[in-house]
């Protein structure tokens, strides 16, 4: 009864010439192959194609024909080469700038004096670097990595503690998942 | 029949002892009962595993490996199917009986034999596999436990003469698997006594060498991402990049991503997984697996060893039996997680001043 004052409601004015959405139709991939190997055999009148499957890496890997391109020369590098993009956007920003010796000497310093007040985060910001770079030039001696260790974990234990069970199951499944990367 | 004579009845028959062999049946020690009151304590379990197993089985076993011209006779046999433990059982009960010959000797010296024919054959085979991960393979080719499946379809299981012996402040708990495994290394090394390293060397390629071992599933990482950063810098190549090959149901509860990691243009690896995480791990294990399990064909396989002559004598003799091309070095091993030192924590070794104190506790 109510009338559409606005085009609320949708309606079509002309006839659909099909009723349902037509079936999806895929080209198909025989036809398309990359990767194809043909041979054939005259005497025996045989012909043997082979298509793998574009994303299955290849198990077998011989000395004559690697599958590592580390065993092979290098390709030379062509820029203008189209190429899939970066996994993260952090990869499109360009590398940091070699760090100067004095500043590695000051960094290593103030680590060593004092790691909870120049923490690895701290002191890459300061220097702008990475904290993983930071853990490489500056590493603490062994007894005092293992007492920042126990510390993190005393920390992460009470808190730990705090979760209830739900939140307790999904981490331990969370974990076991990892274990089958 | 008494409870006694049913059990050792169905004993021997489960064991395998030969009662024709015996002088008689059933022993003396079963149906003797002493005079001085003392209670008779036999048990059929034991008295049978102290027998030696019959000829015909040991005769049969030396036909059924296809060794029956180097285990010429069953005595041959029967050494190498007792394991050094038999002998306090032995002593115990038959003191005054010769004691058994043993494999000890012969299971030392095939095991040395093994592990230089898997480790020769396995490093010309895969030559840029590390030595951690060789280690392991050797273990899964020629190590104990596959030893002990050897000998088990081999059918050596019931000719077998062993002690089970428990943990000792000195010495770590015998097991079955432990005995049973001296067996194929104690025939590798007659094989070599009787023949020649050639033979040896056949006869682990054809029972050892030649099963099928996963290797693939065997390598792990812990952090297969470094790992193959190391790598790459050690081959003098661009830094690995990750990038996304395809993707799909990002934003649905079961996405998949495959994820190829890059060195400049060439494609060193990819994975897939649920998670761009997952993807980049798996595509980081994929590019080590492709550079470890290398492997050499077989019509370029060639081993050290060959070198050494067929026929028996003097190894050392000028002149190769067969021309020999040394196979390719793989690259230098990157250090993390290399079967360095790491992890490695040896016991603290006392210092001159405990030494001396500990003396001069002991005298006063």
């Amino acid at each position: 009864m109510l009338k559409p004052r606005l085009s609320l409601w949708f309606t079509r004015s002309y006839a659909t010439r099909i009723a349902e959405k037509p079936a999806a139709r895929f080209p198909d991939p025989l036809l398309n192959a990359p990767n194809v190997a043909v041979k054939t055999l005259k005497d025996e009148n045989l012909t043997f194609i082979h298509r793998p499957p574009p994303t299955a890496p290849s198990p077998h890997s011989t000395t004559l024909a690697p599958a590592s391109p580390l065993l092979k020369s290098p390709t030379p590098s062509n820029k203008h080469a189209p190429m899939p993009p970066f996994l993260r956007p952090s990869a499109y920003n360009a590398a940091p700038l070699r760090m100067s010796d004095k500043d590695i000497e000051q960094l290593r310093k103030l680590r060593l004096s004092n790691p909870e007040k120049h923490s690895r985060a701290k002191l890459a910001k300061l220097f702008k670097c990475t904290p993983n770079f930071v853990s490489k030039i500056a590493a603490l001696p062994r007894p005092k990595r293992k007492e920042f260790a126990r510390k993190m974990e005393a920390e992460h234990d009470t808190v730990r503690e705090q979760w209830g069970e739900k939140k307790a199951t999904f981490v331990a499944i969370k974990q076991k998942r990892r274990e089958f990367w | 029949m008494g409870h006694v004579s049913k059990r050792l009845y169905s004993s021997a028959s489960k064991l395998a002892v030969s009662t024709s062999r015996l002088k008689q049946f059933p022993p003396k020690e079963a149906i003797l009962v002493p005079d001085s009151g003392k209670p008779n304590f036999f048990d059929p379990e034991l008295w049978a595993a102290l027998q030696p197993p019959p000829t015909s089985a040991l005769t049969a076993f030396a036909h059924r490996i296809g060794l029956a011209n180097v285990l010429s006779s069953a005595d041959v046999v029967r050494r190498a199917c007792t394991h050094k433990s038999f002998l306090n059982l032995h002593a115990k009960y038959y003191p005054s009986s010769p004691t058994p010959p043993t494999n000890a000797n012969l299971a030392t010296l095939g095991n040395s034999l093994m592990g230089l024919f898997a480790s020769e054959h396995l490093h010309a085979a895969y030559p840029h596999l590390p030595t951690r991960v060789l280690k392991a393979a050797v273990s899964a080719h020629v190590g104990p436990l596959t030893c002990a499946s050897v000998a088990q379809e081999m059918g050596a299981v019931p000719l077998l003469r062993w002690h089970r012996q428990p943990t000792t402040p000195m010495s770590p708990a015998l097991l079955h698997s432990d005995a049973l495994a001296s067996i194929p290394r104690a025939i590798t090394a007659l094989v070599y006594q009787e023949i020649s390293l050639q033979s040896a060397r056949k006869f682990v390629q054809s029972f050892f060498l030649s099963r099928q071992v996963d290797l693939r599933s065997m390598i792990r990482f812990r952090d297969p991402k470094r790992a193959l950063i190391e790598t790459v810098e050690k081959f003098g190549r661009e830094r690995p990049k990750s990038r996304l090959l395809k993707e799909t149901g990002r934003y649905s509860n079961s996405p998949v991503f495959v994820v190829g990691i890059f060195s400049g243009q060439d494609k060193l690896g990819e994975g897939f997984g649920s998670s761009l995480k997952m993807a980049e791990y798996r595509a980081a294990e994929d590019s080590l697996h492709r550079l470890y399990l290398t492997r050499t064909p077989d019509h370029l396989l060639q081993v050290p060893s060959s070198t050494f002559p067929f026929k028996q004598g003097n190894i050392y003799k000028t002149g190769l039996e067969v021309p020999y091309t040394p196979g390719v070095l793989g690259e230098a091993e990157i250090l993390y997680a290399s079967s360095g030192r790491s992890n490695i924590v040896a016991p603290k070794r006392p210092t001159l001043e405990e030494i001396e104190a500990r003396r001069e506790g002991l005298d006063v």
